[in-house]
C-alpha cells in the first residue's frame, strides 16, 4: 500500500485559538517499504499515525491510501499503540480473533488465523491466557498478531516497543523484521528512539518539534540484521541527534535538552 | 500465610461470643448464644419459620431482579446518551440520597399493606447505586481500547456491546453487589413496618413485641447470615473470582 501525503496540516482547537500541530508535512512510503519516523516527545507523532488511521481528519492538506483520500479507520489500516491496548476480559486468542469477528468471520476461520498469528510471534502456549497474566513485551506481541489477523496492508506502530526494557525491545525487533520479512506488509513505525529507527527502518524521516513539520530523511541500505553499534548507522544516527538537538533546544529550557537528548539516543 | 489471615479474621469473633457465653453465666437477663444459635438451627425445621423466610426470599429475589433489569437498563442508557444523564443524572444522585426505608409510607400510600409495598420499597432502595455504577463504568472505559477497537472495524453498536459493555462489568457487578446489600436492608425496612406481611421483618417485631428476646436474637443472627452467605459466596466467591481471572482486578 502506497501512503502519500500532501501538505497535511492537523490543529487543534486551543485556548483562544487553534493550536499547530503537525504543519504541510509532505512525504510518500511505498507500498512494501518499512519507514521510521523520529521526533522529539510532543512533536505530533501520535497524532500523525491517528490520521492516516483515519482516527481523525487532516485540517487541511490531502492524504492518500493508493490514490484515495482517508475517510475513515479501515482494516487495511490497522494501529499498534504504545499501551498494548488488549481488551482484558477476552483470552489471548480472542483478541487476536476480535477484528475479524467485527467482519463477522466464522469461526473455524477464525481460530485458523489466531493460531498462525499467535505462532507466528511465538505465543501459541499462551492463546487461554488473560492479558493481565502476560509481560509487557508479551502483551505487546499479541497487540501485534492482533494487527496482523486483520491483513492489513500497511502496519501503524505508534512507539510501540517505548515502554519495554532494552533487551525486550531488541528481542521484538528481531521479530518484527522477521514478520515484516515474511508478510511483506508496508510498515510505518513512529519512535522517539534514534537507535531504534535506523536499526529497524529502510527509511527515517525526521521530525521537528511542534509544529511538527519533516526536517529531513535518511535512505539506509545497510542489509539486516543490523547492529545498533554498525559504524555506518552511528554515523547517521548522530546526524539525526544532531537535528534532533537542535529541535528540542527550541522548546525546553538548557537543564532539560540533556536528559530528553539522553532518553533518545 | 493463608491459615494466619483466617484466624485473624475469626479471633474478634470468638472473643466477642466467649465474652457474651461468659456474661450469660454471670448476668440471669442475658441470654446465652449457644442457645441463640440453637433456637436459630431449630428455626430451619419450623414450618411457620420457613414460610416466612421464604416468603421474605421470594420478595427480595422478585425485588433485586427488578433492581437488576432497571439499573443496568437505564445505566447503560445513561452511560451512553450524555444529553440523557444531564437531563436525569440529578435525579439519580437524589434516588441515591434517599435511604430505602424512607420509601416505605410512601409505598404503603401507593400499594397498600401488601407485598407490592415491599418490593417498590426494594426497588426505589437499590436501583440507583446500580445506575451510577453502570453508567460510570461505561463512561470510563479507556479511549485507547476503543481507538483499538474502531482500528480493526468496529463501530457504533458493535463497539458498545463488543468492547464498553464488557469493559463496565467489573463496574456493574460492584453496583450489583451493593444493591444485594442495600435491597436486603430494603426488605427487612418494609417488612417491619409493614408488619402484616409473613416475612422476617414480621418474625423480629412480634419476636420484639412479646419480648422474646432469644428467638429475636436468633432471627437477627439468621438475617446477617444470609446477608453475608450472597455477600462473602455469590459476590465475592463465584462471581468476583471470575471477574479477577479476568479482568485482572476486582
Amino acid at each position: 500500500m502506497q501512503v502519500v501525503l500532501e501538505k497535511v496540516s492537523k490543529s487543534f482547537p486551543g485556548n483562544g485559538g487553534s493550536i499547530a500541530v503537525l504543519e504541510e508535512l509532505n512525504f510518500t512510503i511505498e507500498k512494501g517499504e518499512f519507514v521510521c519516523l523520529v521526533g522529539p516527545s510532543g512533536c505530533g507523532k501520535s497524532t500523525l499515525i491517528h490520521l492516516i488511521a483515519g482516527l481523525e481528519r487532516p485540517t487541511s492538506g490531502r492524504l492518500l491510501i493508493d490514490g484515495s483520500p482517508v475517510t475513515g479507520p479501515g482494516r487495511d489500516r490497522v494501529v499498534v499503540f504504545q499501551e498494548p491496548a488488549l481488551f482484558p476480559w477476552l483470552t489471548v486468542r480472542r483478541n487476536v480473533e476480535f477484528g475479524l469477528k467485527m467482519l463477522g468471520i466464522g469461526e473455524a476461520q477464525r481460530r485458523q488465523k489466531s493460531a498462525q498469528y499467535l505462532k507466528m510471534v511465538h505465543l501459541s502456549r499462551f492463546a487461554d491466557a488473560y492479558p493481565h497474566q502476560l509481560s509487557g513485551g508479551m502483551k505487546q506481541r499479541v497487540a501485534i498478531a492482533r494487527a496482523l489477523a486483520m491483513d492489513p496492508k500497511i502496519l501503524l506502530m505508534d512507539e510501540p516497543f517505548g515502554a519495554l526494557d532494552a533487551q525486550t525491545r531488541r528481542l521484538l525487533h528481531e521479530e518484527l523484521l522477521e514478520i515484516w520479512q515474511t508478510t511483506h506488509k508496508t510498515i510505518f513505525f513512529v519512535t522517539h528512539n534514534v537507535r531504534e529507527a535506523t536499526v529497524l527502518g529502510d527509511k527515517v524521516l525526521e521530525m521537528s518539534a511542534r509544529p511538527g513539520r519533516i526536517k529531513g530523511g535518511f535512505q539506509i541500505h545497510l542489509p539486516r540484521p543490523r547492529r545498533e553499534s554498525d559504524p555506518h548507522l552511528i554515523v547517521i544516527q548522530q546526524r539525526i541527534l544532531l537535528g534532533l538537538k537542535e529541535e528540542i533546544a527550541k522548546v525546553v529550557k538548557d537543564e532539560d535538552l540533556d536528559y530528553l537528548v539522553e532518553r533518545m539516543e | 500465610m493463608k491459615k494466619k489471615r483466617i484466624w485473624r479474621a475469626l479471633a474478634p469473633w470468638l472473643f466477642l461470643l466467649a465474652l457474651w457465653e461468659l456474661a450469660s453465666w454471670i448476668f440471669a437477663g442475658v441470654p446465652s448464644f449457644v442457645g441463640i444459635l440453637k433456637l436459630a438451627a431449630r428455626d430451619f425445621a419450623d414450618p411457620s419459620f420457613l414460610i416466612a423466610l421464604a416468603g421474605s426470599l421470594k420478595r427480595m429475589a422478585m425485588g433485586y431482579l427488578a433492581v437488576c433489569l432497571v439499573g443496568i437498563g437505564s445505566g447503560l442508557l445513561l452511560g451512553r446518551f450524555r444529553w440523557l444523564d444531564d437531563l436525569l443524572g440529578t435525579l439519580v444522585s437524589a434516588l441515591n440520597a434517599m435511604p430505602g426505608a424512607a420509601w416505605v409510607p410512601l409505598a404503603v400510600l401507593l400499594f397498600g399493606l401488601n407485598e407490592g409495598a415491599v418490593i417498590f420499597t426494594i426497588l426505589l432502595g437499590a436501583t440507583g447505586i446500580v445506575v451510577v455504577n453502570t453508567s460510570f463504568g461505561v463512561r470510563d472505559v479507556p479511549p485507547l481500547i476503543l481507538r483499538a477497537a474502531r482500528t480493526m472495524g468496529a463501530s457504533g453498536t458493535k463497539i458498545f456491546w463488543h468492547v464498553i459493555v464488557p469493559a463496565a462489568i467489573p463496574r456493574i457487578i460492584d453496583g450489583l453487589r451493593l444493591a444485594w446489600a442495600f435491597g436486603w436492608r430494603a426488605l427487612m425496612a418494609g417488612e417491619l413496618l409493614i408488619g402484616s406481611i409473613r416475612g422476617m421483618g414480621q418474625l423480629i417485631s412480634e419476636a420484639a413485641k412479646q419480648r422474646r428476646v432469644e428467638e429475636l436474637l436468633a432471627y437477627m443472627v439468621i438475617i446477617a447470615g444470609i446477608g453475608m452467605v450472597v455477600d462473602g459466596l455469590v459476590f465475592n466467591r463465584l462471581i468476583g473470582s471470575q471477574v479477577r481471572a479476568r479482568w485482572g482486578s476486582a
